[in-house]
């Protein structure tokens, strides 16, 4: 997608959020700006860089952790508490990539999935450092930007807020880190790990690089998250997210902007209208998972592809 | 120290079931190189379906439980190769594909349990009640029942591996692909059979302990962590190499649980599935293969 494009339609949204009344709306369009981040972290690191990830939600978690528990326990201000919680995340992301250096495909998504498995259990053993245990924690201070306190009721405020980040984040991640060298690279390192190591890319660095660089984008999601939502509780690492960030991932196609974005939109708005199945929610998103894997593998996308004019291939 | 001792056999007693479960996973990655994340789901399917059989429904002993459960977990196993995982063979980054489906259907199996079965737990009785006392040491007769059975899985399938054709097939498709379909061996339908075989010890493992442990919808996540370890740590397609790491994780376990308390399992299984990938990635008898 062209950048003019892409700005066109940031801009159309800013212009949608003036005309919508209705709160329920901005709320279900906030979460998808949310979604738009943390899917965009997730797509450069196994869309792109080719990284079998599954600890994605963890640095959800402990961005919306972090910048929770530094806000309420330090009594920082949220700003602050979320760009504090972000290096930590940064931090955390490093920590997960340094034994993936050394593993293979499977291996990279065993572990970070265990990882992900153990993280609750910690969470909810971790009430004497402040993590509020399984009940999570209550009265996460509102942001506040200057002068202004932007509470969860206010949802235009809000609206323009995540807006701007996810654009901003967005942007990042697809036009500046993908288009330039680091973005070559981590495709390189996917396409043909060997070819790329023999013309001297660095497969440590980058592989490192990408896991920071996605975990602070992640993280920070989480910390916006937190603070709008404005409880945590363990159940950000329950099935429910990562089911529907999956479900992202799959119909908008991995490694094909703006298909993980356009799945972002889809499945969150989706989502809002299978509340009336009750029960059957999560079992239709788990069927939709399946079903879009073996119906179209590369995403919705591939629609366009399969009815459409033929066209070149997204850069991948 | 008779404590100590009732402490290692409890522990003799999970590695024998989770030796059990590992092998499914190693069996279904050995042959077809699918890393299947529905195993604990799959799990708790045959724990379920055995509390239908005969607590939950039907009333059946424990005898026709299993005449009609192994069979039918076997067919499932088919099809849901055929259904999930044969379709994405060979089609653009498979080993990404499969694992994303595998994962899909797992969630979509956890919520059919929710569905019908509710969040709460279930329980199955014990197979036998009553204990024996052997110089003091207590041994419940269920635990030596579940120890025998599972022993006896192990060997079965040993015995099938190694005796019969379609088993000496599986290895051979396990260690060259390309090699098996260039004789004859029609690689699909061993893939197929080995999907089938992993279900079934998936299933009876999960009924194995499902009296110990609840039965509840989520819970087979725990074991499929514990069966990657086991199968990690045992190293992959080694056989014997799950068996020692089962036993020893087992042991481990149980001596974590009697020192420091239950909650420390996981994390303790966490760090040792990173000390192992850390130090001897290859696992304890495992080749390490590109």
């Amino acid at each position: 997608m062209d950048q003019k494009v892409y700005w066109i339609c940031v801009g159309a949204l800013a212009l949608l959020g003036a005309f919508v009344e209705q709160s329920y709306f901005l709320h279900i369009l906030i979460l998808c700006f949310i979604w738009c981040i943390v899917v965009s972290g997730w797509d450069l690191v196994m869309g792109y860089a080719g990284l079998f990830n599954f600890a994605q939600l963890v640095f959800f978690a402990v961005g919306a952790y972090g910048s929770a528990m530094i806000s309420i326990g330090l009594g920082v201000t949220p700003i602050v508490a979320m760009v504090l919680s972000a290096v930590l995340v940064g931090g955390v992301g490093l920590l997960i990539g340094l034994p993936c250096l050394r593993l293979r495909g499977e291996y990279v998504a065993l572990f970070t999935f265990a990882v992900h498995l153990a993280l609750p259990t910690l969470i909810r053993q971790g009430r004497p450092v402040g993590t509020g245990g399984s009940t999570g924690l209550m009265g996460i201070p509102p942001v506040e930007l200057g002068g202004f306190t932007l509470r969860s009721i206010d949802k235009l405020p809000w609206y323009y807020l995540t807006l701007a980040m996810a654009a901003l984040c967005v942007y990042l991640v697809y036009y500046v880190i993908l288009r330039r060298k680091w973005g070559r690279a981590f495709v390189a390192l996917r396409d043909s790990a060997a070819f790329a190591k023999s013309l001297g890319v660095n497969d440590y660095y980058y592989k490192l690089v990408v896991f920071t660089v996605s975990a602070i984008i992640t993280g920070f999601a989480g910390a916006l998250y937190a603070h709008y939502v404005g409880v945590v509780t363990p159940k950000i690492l329950g099935n429910e997210f990562f089911l529907m960030v999956m479900v992202m991932l799959s119909v908008g196609g991995l490694g094909r902007f703006p298909g993980a974005l356009l799945g972002a939109f889809l499945i969150t708005i989706g989502n809002e209208f299978l509340r009336e199945t009750g029960q059957y929610r999560l079992l239709l998103l788990g069927l939709a998972v399946v079903a879009t894997i073996l119906f179209l593998p590369k995403g919705l996308v591939q629609l366009r592809e399969r009815f459409g004019t033929p066209r070149r291939r997204p850069m991948a | 120290m008779l404590q100590l001792i009732e402490v290692f056999i409890s522990g003799l007693v999970q590695g024998a079931v989770y030796c059990v479960f590992a092998l499914g996973l190693s069996l279904v990655y050995g042959t077809a190189r699918v890393l299947n994340f529905a195993h604990g789901s799959i799990y708790m399917m045959g724990a379920y379906l055995a509390w239908v059989l005969s607590a939950g429904y039907f009333g059946l002993g424990y005898g026709l439980v299993f005449l009609v459960l192994l069979p039918l977990l076997f067919v499932i196993g088919l099809g849901l190769e055929r259904v999930v995982i044969r379709p994405l063979r060979w089609g653009a980054r498979w080993q990404t594909t499969t694992m994303m489906a595998t994962l899909g259907l797992a969630f979509v199996i956890d919520n059919v349990h929710l569905i019908v079965f509710g969040p709460g737990e279930k329980l199955l009785p014990r197979f036998v009640e009553g204990s024996v006392s052997l110089s003091g040491i207590v041994l419940s007769h269920h635990d030596v029942l579940i120890f025998v059975l599972a022993i006896a899985t192990v060997v079965a399938l040993e015995l099938f591996l190694h005796g019969s054709r379609t088993g000496q097939a599986m290895r051979a498709v396990a260690q060259d692909m390309q090699g098996a379909s260039m004789v004859g061996i029609e690689v699909n339908r061993i893939f197929g059979l080995a999907f089938g075989l992993s279900v079934v010890l998936a299933g009876v493992a999960g009924v194995l302990l499902a009296p110990v442990y609840l039965i509840s919808p989520l819970g087979g996540w725990t074991p499929f962590l514990k069966g990657f370890v086991i199968v990690v740590f045992g190293g992959l397609g080694s056989t014997r190499g799950v068996l020692y790491a089962a036993f020893i994780l087992g042991v481990i376990e149980a001596f974590v649980i009697f020192s420091l308390g239950a909650s420390w399992i996981m994390p303790i299984w966490l760090v040792t599935l990173l000390v192992v990938l850390m130090l001897r990635p290859q696992g304890l008898l495992g080749v390490w293969a590109n």
